[in-house]
């Protein structure tokens, strides 16, 4: 009943709710913009239980920066920028503890897991997308995550990480080599 | 869709001409797809319901310390400055006829200038 209600509601409606404390209206951005959320952490994390934990803090920061939010940009933009900003710390953030604490060094360490749900076939679709994103240097990994899994164009992209547009174009390009090399192994 | 055709849907999503919102459809057609865990919105409002309560909270108490704080400031003042007027009082060194001017005036001076004479 409440789901219902607040679904015919417009992402304006939404904002405004949930600045004046309606939990339920925030729940609702919640329901339409988790999938995307997911597609930047998870492909840039890869599916774990710590991807799940930066997720909900994508969704909290938004809570308390809603406010803050002008409505210049698109709340889908707002969400990923944050949702991009806070992945990447928490790359940064693994490769200074694993320099710290492993002989290794800069090697990221991630754990897979795949819905069990899914058919075989779909599963190993999943699992190489997964280890290729993985394979790749952040720095590209998040333009393949922008541009092959949430659809997004080179502006778009472009406008989302704050690149110049050349920037994005160059990265775009070496990424797709960078990819073919990892593919041709899988 | 085979290992092969997923590659090379991969990689030609990548190309800047590519229709990727096409590709990410296609691929997600294909099993490539990413969600949170069941229950996921419920533990997000939970945490910041809990959040919210210690915050109203803290702002309360530190709204309660203000007052406290405030009242027992006011009192203090009074009570120092009730001990230095009865310290000046029972020193004489302040009086209530200096207070009202009174302390140079005699009768007939007062006469005076009420009559002008």
């Amino acid at each position: 009943m409440i789901k219902e209600s607040y679904s015919i509601f417009d992402e304006n409606e939404l904002v405004k709710a949930s600045i004046d404390g309606d939990n339920g209206a925030f729940g609702e951005i919640v329901i339409r913009y988790q999938k995307m959320v997911a597609r930047t952490v998870k492909g840039m994390l890869g599916d774990s239980v710590f991807a799940e934990d930066i997720g909900q803090e994508v969704f909290i920061k938004l809570y308390y920066a809603l406010p803050e939010f002008r409505g210049e940009a698109r709340l889908s933009t707002y969400i990923q920028k944050i949702a991009v900003n806070l992945t990447l710390n928490e790359i940064k953030r693994r490769k200074r503890f694993l320099s710290m604490f492993s002989q290794k060094g800069n090697d990221e360490i991630y754990e897979i897991e795949v819905a069990d749900q899914d058919t075989e076939e779909r599963k190993e679709a999943l699992e190489i997308v997964n280890k290729a994103l993985l394979s790749m240097d952040p720095k590209f990994r998040i333009i393949v995550t922008m541009r092959m899994l949430q659809g997004y164009s080179t502006k778009e992209t472009a406008e989302i990480l704050g690149l110049p547009l050349g920037t994005v174009l160059s990265r775009l390009s070496r990424a797709q080599e960078q990819l073919r090399v990892i593919l041709e192994k899988l | 869709m085979n290992h092969s055709e997923i590659k090379k849907l991969i990689i030609s999503s990548l190309n800047a001409d590519a229709d990727a919102n096409d590709a990410a459809e296609r691929l997600e057609k294909e099993g490539v797809s990413f969600n949170f865990r069941n229950g996921f919105r419920d533990k997000i409002l939970e945490k910041i319901s809990s959040s919210v309560l210690t915050m109203t909270r803290e702002i309360e108490y530190v709204k309660y310390l203000n007052l406290a704080f405030s009242r027992i400031a006011l009192t203090g003042v009074a009570a120092i400055i009730v001990l230095l007027i009865s310290i000046f009082l029972m020193q004489g060194s302040l009086s209530f006829d200096s207070f009202l001017g009174l302390s140079d005036s005699y009768d007939e001076s007062i006469v005076c200038l009420l009559t002008g004479n």
